[in-house]
């Protein structure tokens, strides 16, 4: 995320400086809370450890950069960063998935409940299992929706390629990102679409989880029967130019 | 590591004591439901099972509710978060708090021979007074008193789907399946007494039914149990018979009334008549029988009650002092009364929390085992004990 900002403020200054606009410069209207800013403004920090670096230990690219930041407004912080130790970007991006109509706090409510299910079937097997299966029960619902997700992401995608008037599924390298949208974008719908009317969202979200971990579950069947349309449409793979 | 850490600062650690038997022991008894651990050393955690024997140097330390008890002492009356924890954990764990300590001191030294004292347990939101409640009903349970415990006096005036006209009283009304339910669950705690306590009136019901002088008083309650539409007027029978044998010299018990959420027995219920027209609590035969039997005028016993905002009706959520829920009516029908405050946790009894939770493997998420994570959690719960355990659930 620091490489892309940085980028883009790389880029915005250099369109600012052919504008003129990097300059001191306060708005006639404060703004709050808005996307868009002027270039001028720097980017929040909301990391713990950076502000407990005694002066001493600063580089002199530290120290510039908070000399620059005495001076500079700063864009504020939305809500979604944290400083907790809680926090985790993956979760947060699954939980701005499963949002609906910007109501966040439902779906945290959901995704909390979901992690609290999670661990309560897990502990209890723990609990209830003889000394020498404890050690392969694992309990840790972070860890669980990580490796679920693992398990979920296609490692090859398809793409529609025109040739000749037909459209031809053509097997293509897939992003990080997109790898990591798909397995999540499954993840919901399969839980919105495939459940029965009286079945809790966070129950179903937590069967899947736990059923993706152990790699069986609708969700990984669907990764694998994408793999097996891009490995039977091994043919038109030189249709791709990129 | 981090548990001897502690143990240097709060107490001198001995010797890990061994297990008394081998682990063939607490394997056995998994397959009977929860398991009884073999004994070793810990800070949070303390032997003392008995509530009779638990003091002031074992505050702030969990103890066990053997697992033979748990059904029959607890049918109702736990929260229901508790609950979930005891099914996961496989174990049911009270922390000894200060609250309880008091409450019990006070019923070993009360004079029963003087009419009843009258214990109000408040506080704010999620400090823990029902786990206060439910651990003194253990310990009546274990000194042998008759247990009569209200889970939440709020369940009787809302969301009732029948409303009968009482057969007793004309203008009062009857609450069938709130009534069925709790005799049912009196009936599992005190099977001891029911064969004991003989009545002394003879109760007519119908025409042909009629429960006569000195039958057990087991036969009343399976009477209000199958047939369901007298089972308020049997509740209000149960009471009085209680009320009148409980101070008695020959064959006497002593009665502990534990209600929780005791608010709701004055003040508004949400419940309308067939004209629309709100019922007031007097007019409910359930709420009528209880209050008579939270006045002081028997002997023999002691009435534990507890104040709750949360299932309270038109009451502000910032309210949790006793004038405020309990209204001018309810506050001179409890008076005289002794308020027992009970608070969020102290800084020990926060730290005996987080050991608990690591033990059992509910923390789970990396940070939340470290020292960072640790005052994360002080900060965000305020010690609060219900919000500490929301907090942990996810964590």
């Amino acid at each position: 995320m620091a490489s892309t900002s940085g980028l883009r403020t790389t880029l915005s200054k250099m369109a600012a400086s052919l504008t003129g606009l990097l300059k001191p410069w306060t708005p006639r209207v404060l703004l709050v809370r808005w996307s868009r800013y002027n270039p001028y403004y720097l980017e929040p920090e909301p990391r713990k450890e950076v502000y407990h670096i005694p002066e001493t230990e600063l580089t002199p690219e530290q120290k510039e950069e908070r000399e620059l930041k005495s001076v500079r407004p700063i864009k504020a912080a939305t809500n979604s960063v944290t400083s907790s130790v809680f926090n985790d970007p993956v979760l947060s991006k699954f939980v701005n998935m499963m949002m609906k109509d910007g109501d966040k706090i439902i779906a945290k409510g959901i995704i909390t409940q979901t992690l609290e299910n999670m661990k309560r079937k897990q502990v209890e097997k723990y609990h209830k299992a003889p000394e020498g299966k404890k050690a392969e029960i694992e309990c840790n619902p972070y860890a669980i929706f990580h490796q679920a997700l693992e398990n979920c992401k296609p490692v090859i995608g398809l793409a529609s390629i025109q040739k000749g008037g037909k459209f031809y599924q053509v097997p293509i390298p897939l992003t990080d990102n997109r790898r990591r949208f798909l397995a999540m974008k499954w993840m919901i719908t399969e839980c919105r679409d495939n459940k029965h009317r009286r079945t809790l969202m966070y129950e179903k979200l937590s069967q899947e989880l736990l059923a993706a971990f152990s790699k069986e579950g609708n969700v990984v069947k669907r990764k694998h029967e994408l793999h097996k349309m891009a490995e039977s449409n091994r043919a038109y793979a030189h249709y791709r130019w990129w | 590591s981090f548990e001897n850490r502690l143990a240097f600062r709060w107490f001198w650690l001995p010797e890990p004591v061994r297990p008394l038997h081998g682990s063939g022991c607490g394997q056995q008894q998994e397959a009977v439901g929860m398991e009884m651990r073999p004994e070793t050393f810990s800070i949070f955690r303390t032997q003392e099972n008995d509530p009779d024997c638990q003091s002031e140097q074992h505050q702030g330390q969990y103890y066990t509710v053997p697992p033979s008890h748990f059904h029959t002492v607890f049918p109702h009356g736990l929260p229901p978060r508790y609950q979930q924890q005891v099914k996961t954990f496989n174990e049911g764990c009270v922390m000894v708090r200060q609250p309880a300590l008091e409450l019990i001191s006070h019923l070993k030294r009360a004079d029963y021979s003087k009419p009843t004292l009258r214990y109000l347990l408040y506080g704010v939101k999620g400090s823990g007074k029902t786990m206060s409640l439910c651990h003194t009903v253990h310990y009546c349970s274990t000194q042998g008193w008759l247990v009569l415990h209200i889970p939440d006096a709020h369940l009787w005036v809302k969301n009732c789907k029948e409303l009968l006209p009482s057969s007793y009283h004309a203008s009062r009304f009857d609450q069938p399946i709130q009534a069925s339910n709790w005799l049912r669950n009196f009936r599992t705690t005190n099977e001891n007494f029911l064969s004991k306590i003989k009545l002394r009136q003879r109760y007519v019901w119908t025409k042909r039914e009629s429960t006569e002088e000195g039958q057990p008083l087991g036969e009343l309650v399976d009477m209000g149990v199958s047939r369901v539409k007298s089972s308020s007027d049997v509740v209000g029978a149960v009471l009085k018979e209680l009320r009148l044998q409980a101070g008695g010299t020959e064959g006497g018990f002593r009665l502990a009334v534990a209600v929780d959420g005791v608010n709701g027995l004055w003040g508004r219920t949400t419940l309308k008549k067939e004209d629309k027209s709100p019922v007031a609590p007097e007019e409910l035969t359930l709420v009528h029988n209880l209050r008579k039997m939270i006045n002081n005028d028997w002997c023999g016993g002691a009435v534990i009650a507890t104040l709750s905002q949360t299932g309270s009706l038109y009451a502000p959520s910032s309210a949790y002092l006793p004038q405020e829920l309990l209204g001018e009516e309810g506050f001179d029908s409890m008076d005289p009364f002794i308020p027992v405050p009970v608070s969020l946790y102290s800084e020990k009894e926060f730290e005996s929390c987080y050991l608990y939770y690591l033990d059992r493997h509910w923390l789970q998420h990396p940070h939340s085992q470290t020292e960072e994570g640790k005052k994360e959690l002080i900060f965000l719960s305020n010690r609060n004990p219900s919000v500490l355990e929301r907090l942990c659930a996810f964590l």
